[in-house]
């Protein structure tokens, strides 16, 4: 990680002021944040269950299969919102995250398959997960190089990408969904340990270490100070460029771990597996307190956003309203918690962008 | 598909296509035996097929019927679409078709009204327009009434019918009593729209013990359409049965039903076969998929635009038939080459 000859002279990071203070105060912020989408996923779950007791007499909360069901609707969007909620604190968006997890999917479909004729079946099954994280990793490591060193804005670097993982997975798929042929496969994908799915298991786990990755290493607060205010973050001897890279590898790797996922759970492979997951995952880490801006937002809280979204969805099949009406009420969240995210930023006082 | 004939039974579908097989048939022999005996045709035709979309496996077999045909009357053959179906993306593509004057073009409009403009474009070019799959306007033409009914045929599937084929099926295998909803993907498209009518009709008309629930949307994503199985059993603990109206709303609604471990109790019919559904249906996930042909679509597409630009009359209206898919029948090669091949 060296820094190339147009940056200023490296300086260590603690005696850097201005950027300590600003890594402060957006972590008090990411706390408020993040509790204000758990606050807002208890409202809503009140909500329901009243609701739910009013409306046909049963509980909506003290039931096990509801939760069940929710937790693994979440899972594919909460992994791409994982990788989101990333990029986001840095200030960039990843668009092409949806079509990289159908390219996953589909290379985990045909490897896995592959594989099998070779290996014995857990190992095949293994082996095509690694070579679908490692595939989706290729448009990450694109999309990286694009932002960091040819200065392409996120939001085009991304979309030209969205199109190419897209045209790819549709390639290899030859148009149509992969079925994968591997009962441990399906098993991972659809079994379950003491009413817990393996794919929450798994979930719950990469939720934690990216977790850890992102409050409790260097990485995770280069991410916010870069987020918050570039200028500084590069003053204070951050490699940028490095850095960018990395994060767009990281999301990539979400979403092929997403797309893998969700080759298991639906023993196929399917391009479009992550197109109608995009705008799920913004809104989960929206919801979840992040800022569009850069420099806030957390992966607990990003937990809760894609919650909020899965138990509105779940929610309001459950309690028979129209299903028109959750575009609205997904949409009335986001827009509600970006509200109350504008109205903490003055409260506070911190610098907004405007 | 043109009025009146949602009322038709299978049988009679069946009938109608063989009778319509015959007078093809009928009309390229006649249509060789001009071509033999009279001027020698060394003009070889071009007929453009535009799809719905480029990545649907329903597609992909309509373009080996349709180059099957073409290679047997030594037409050539050119498939251009675009990656989703949505008039936005298709209309550039058809256009691009018109601009090289092709003799004629097949195409799946991706909108009954906003496809009737670009295709007049066509047509003003004096190339003949037939519609497969789905179609423009109400789907009848050369009535000479309105400004839709240009096309010279419309070749499709019956999709009423298909989804009273697929609530026939369901109710059969629930018992004729329960309750049921459609899996759909989102509303306004033509076929799937069709299919959830011809269910409910004939859930309505004939199966008193059946009761359909609100339907759900998917937007095409199998985890939606999963997790609201799920919500809708957790209301309705008597669910026996889902009728998934294409391949995602199936394929989600199947794992639904294996998430919330009630694989067996609750049935599941699915619209439209691709390759993966043989699997879904020797595990059981899926009970029975009711098959389109979209091959003998591309094939009577091409066929129909050849007797057309050789000077023979052709039909303004083809319908193609199914075919039901269950355990029992889903190794026999008879049924299984309906299943769409990639």
């Amino acid at each position: 990680m060296t820094s190339t000859v147009d940056e200023p002279p490296k300086v260590d990071p603690h005696i850097a002021p201005q950027a300590d203070h600003a890594d402060q105060t957006q972590t008090l912020i990411g706390h408020i944040a993040q509790l204000r989408a758990w606050l807002f996923l208890g409202a809503l779950i009140i909500i329901f269950e009243i609701w739910s007791r009013l409306s046909f007499g049963g509980t909506f909360v003290l039931s096990p299969f509801n939760w069940q069901s929710i937790a693994i609707f979440a899972v594919a969007p909460l992994l791409l919102a994982i990788g989101q909620t990333f990029v986001i604190i840095s200030g960039g968006i990843d668009l092409s995250m949806g079509f990289i997890m159908g390219l996953a999917a589909v290379v985990a479909a045909h490897m896995t398959n592959l594989a099998g004729l070779y290996m014995p079946l857990p190992f095949a099954m293994l082996f095509g997960i690694l070579v679908a994280v490692l595939v989706a990793t290729i448009p990450g490591m694109i999309n990286g190089l694009l932002i960091s060193r040819l200065k392409v804005p996120p939001f085009i670097g991304t979309l030209g990408m969205f199109g190419v993982a897209r045209g790819t997975a549709f390639l290899l798929a030859g148009g149509t969904t992969v079925p994968v042929k591997n009962e441990y496969f399906a098993m991972l994908g659809n079994g379950r340990i003491l009413g817990i799915p393996y794919l929450v298991l798994v979930t719950a786990v990469f939720v934690l270490v990216m977790h850890y990755i992102l409050s409790q290493t260097r990485f995770g607060q280069h991410n916010y100070a870069i987020g918050a205010n570039a200028q500084a973050a590069r003053r204070a001897g951050i490699d940028i460029k490095g850095h960018i890279l990395k994060l767009y590898v990281l999301s990539s790797v979400c979403a092929g771990l997403g797309g893998a996922l969700y080759a298991a759970r639906f023993t196929a492979g399917a391009a479009q597996a992550g197109e109608p997951l995009l705008l799920d995952c913004v809104a989960a880490v929206v919801i979840g307190g992040a800022s569009l801006f850069g420099g806030s937002g957390s992966i607990l809280g990003t937990v809760a956003g894609a919650l909020v979204i899965a138990v509105i969805q779940y929610g309001l099949v459950f309690l028979d309203v129209e299903p028109f009406w959750q575009f609205i009420a997904v949409g009335v969240v986001i827009i509600i918690s970006v509200l109350i995210d504008q109205a903490q930023r003055r409260f506070s006082g911190a610098k907004q962008d405007e | 598909m043109p009025e009146g004939s949602s009322g038709f039974n299978e049988e009679e579908i069946m009938e109608r296509r063989s009778f319509l097989k015959a007078s093809m048939v009928a009309a390229l022999i006649s249509v060789s035996a001009y071509a033999s005996s009279a001027q020698a045709q060394d003009k070889t035709f071009t007929i453009a097929l535009v799809p719905g979309l480029t990545t649907d496996a329903f597609y992909i077999t309509m373009r080996k019927g349709a180059e099957a045909a073409a290679k047997a009357v030594g037409a050539e053959l050119v498939f251009q679409g675009a990656p989703d179906f949505n008039p936005v993306t298709q209309v550039p593509v058809l256009d691009a078709i018109i601009a090289k004057k092709p003799d004629a073009i097949l195409i799946a409009p991706t909108d009954k009204d906003q496809l009737i403009q670009p295709l007049k474009k066509a047509h003003d070019a004096g190339i003949p327009v037939i519609t497969v799959d789905t179609f423009i306007g109400d789907g009848i033409y050369q009535t000479g009434a309105g400004d839709a009914e240009f096309p010279l045929s419309y070749i499709a599937s019956d999709n009423v019918l298909g989804g009273a084929i697929a609530a026939r099926a369901l109710a059969k295998a629930v018992g004729e009593k329960g309750k049921v909803y459609v899996s759909n993907v989102k509303p306004g498209i033509s076929t799937t729209d069709q299919r959830e009518q011809g269910f409910k009709d004939e859930m309505a008309a004939n199966h008193p013990g059946i009761e359909v629930l609100e339907s759900q949307f998917n937007d095409n994503d199998a985890n939606k359409a999963a997790s609201q199985l799920q919500a809708v059993f957790a209301r309705n603990s008597d669910l026996v049965g889902v009728f998934g109206a294409n391949l995602f709303s199936a394929l989600g609604a199947a794992n639904g039903v294996q998430q919330a471990g009630q694989t067996g109790n609750i049935k599941v019919v699915a619209f439209d076969a691709p390759t993966s559904i043989v699997d879904n249906i020797n595990s059981g996930l899926v009970d029975v998929a009711i098959a389109q042909h979209p091959a003998e679509i591309g094939y009577f597409g091409v066929m129909s635009a050849y007797a057309h630009l050789t000077g023979n009359s052709i039909p303004t209206a083809i319908g193609t038939g199914f075919t039901i898919i269950d355990k029992a029948n889903v190794a026999d090669p008879d049924v299984a080459k309906y299943i769409y091949s990639d």
